[in-house]
């Protein structure tokens, strides 16, 4: 082989490790750095530029939120575990298993509601802009974009629909 | 000369001096013009190709070192900001999962 491709070759190859070697080091101190002595409240700080009166307010709501998330987690896993016992052999869904199902979707609406109620709260407790960009954006992960699952199975939209 | 010429012919000094030749001096930097020349000479009849001044580039060191410098501090810049943002969705993964349980999202 020509010995100048090799040496250049042998230069990339090099270059190549030297950047890959950097950029893993650097990543993963960085991630390291970051995470460290960081609560599950310290992204609300960072990301919506809150100030120290603020994240108070935020964390006693936080606070008052978590038990009430609790209870209602407690109730959907309950309910979802009588639910799985009737599916469990039986080959066709009974009434029983229809109304476990309603209890179900019913308990989740509950817990969704409450949610939100307390995504609004918290908004409230942010400048108005922020609060506004953070309620959006918590909509967006908890209950997704407006209609986005009703959109997709109607087939209004454009996308090719498989079966 | 003169002198010479006044004394008897000696055949033999005479042969001698008539095959003697005075050897001229090298010109200036004969060495290195000539070294030049074969230089030249190889240049027109092999071509360097691209390949060949990447490689001879590589080699120097002071190349050598501002690239690998320049990697370097490619890869920290890029691992850093990467990190972070990595570290900002873990942060916000983590915020979503203390107030979204999984079964209702």
């Amino acid at each position: 082989m020509n010995r100048s491709l090799i040496i250049v070759m042998g230069a990339l190859a090099l270059c190549g490790a030297i950047f890959a070697g950097s950029y893993f080091t650097a990543r993963h101190a960085t991630m390291v750095c970051c995470t460290r002595s960081a609560d599950d409240l310290s992204w609300l700080q960072t990301e919506f530029h809150l100030t120290d009166p603020e994240m108070a307010r935020i964390r006693d709501l936080h606070q008052g939120y978590l038990p009430k998330c609790g209870a209602m987690c407690a109730k959907i896993a309950a309910k979802k575990g009588e639910l799985d016992a009737l599916l469990g052999n039986s080959t066709n869904i009974t009434d029983e298993a229809q109304a476990k199902m309603n209890e179900l979707a019913a308990l989740r609406a509950q817990c969704q509601a409450q949610m939100l109620q307390h995504f609004l709260a918290v908004s409230q407790a942010m400048p108005p802009e922020e609060g506004k960009r953070y309620l959006d954006e918590m909509r967006q992960f908890t209950l997704g974009g407006p209609g986005q699952m009703e959109q997709s199975m109607s087939g209004d939209t454009d996308h090719e629909h498989h079966h | 000369m003169k002198e010479n010429n006044q004394l008897p012919a000696d055949p033999q000094f005479s042969a001698l001096l008539r095959e003697a030749r005075v050897s001229p001096g090298l010109p200036p930097r004969f060495q290195q013009n000539v070294w030049r020349r074969i230089e030249d000479a190889e240049a027109t009849t092999k071509p360097v190709s691209w390949l060949d001044v990447l490689a001879s580039l590589v080699l120097r060191p002071r190349f050598a070192v501002a690239a690998a410098t320049l990697m370097l501090l490619g890869g920290v810049v890029a691992g850093t900001l990467e990190g972070r943002q990595m570290a900002q969705h873990d942060a916000q993964m983590n915020y979503l999962a203390s107030v979204a349980p999984e079964s209702v999202r």
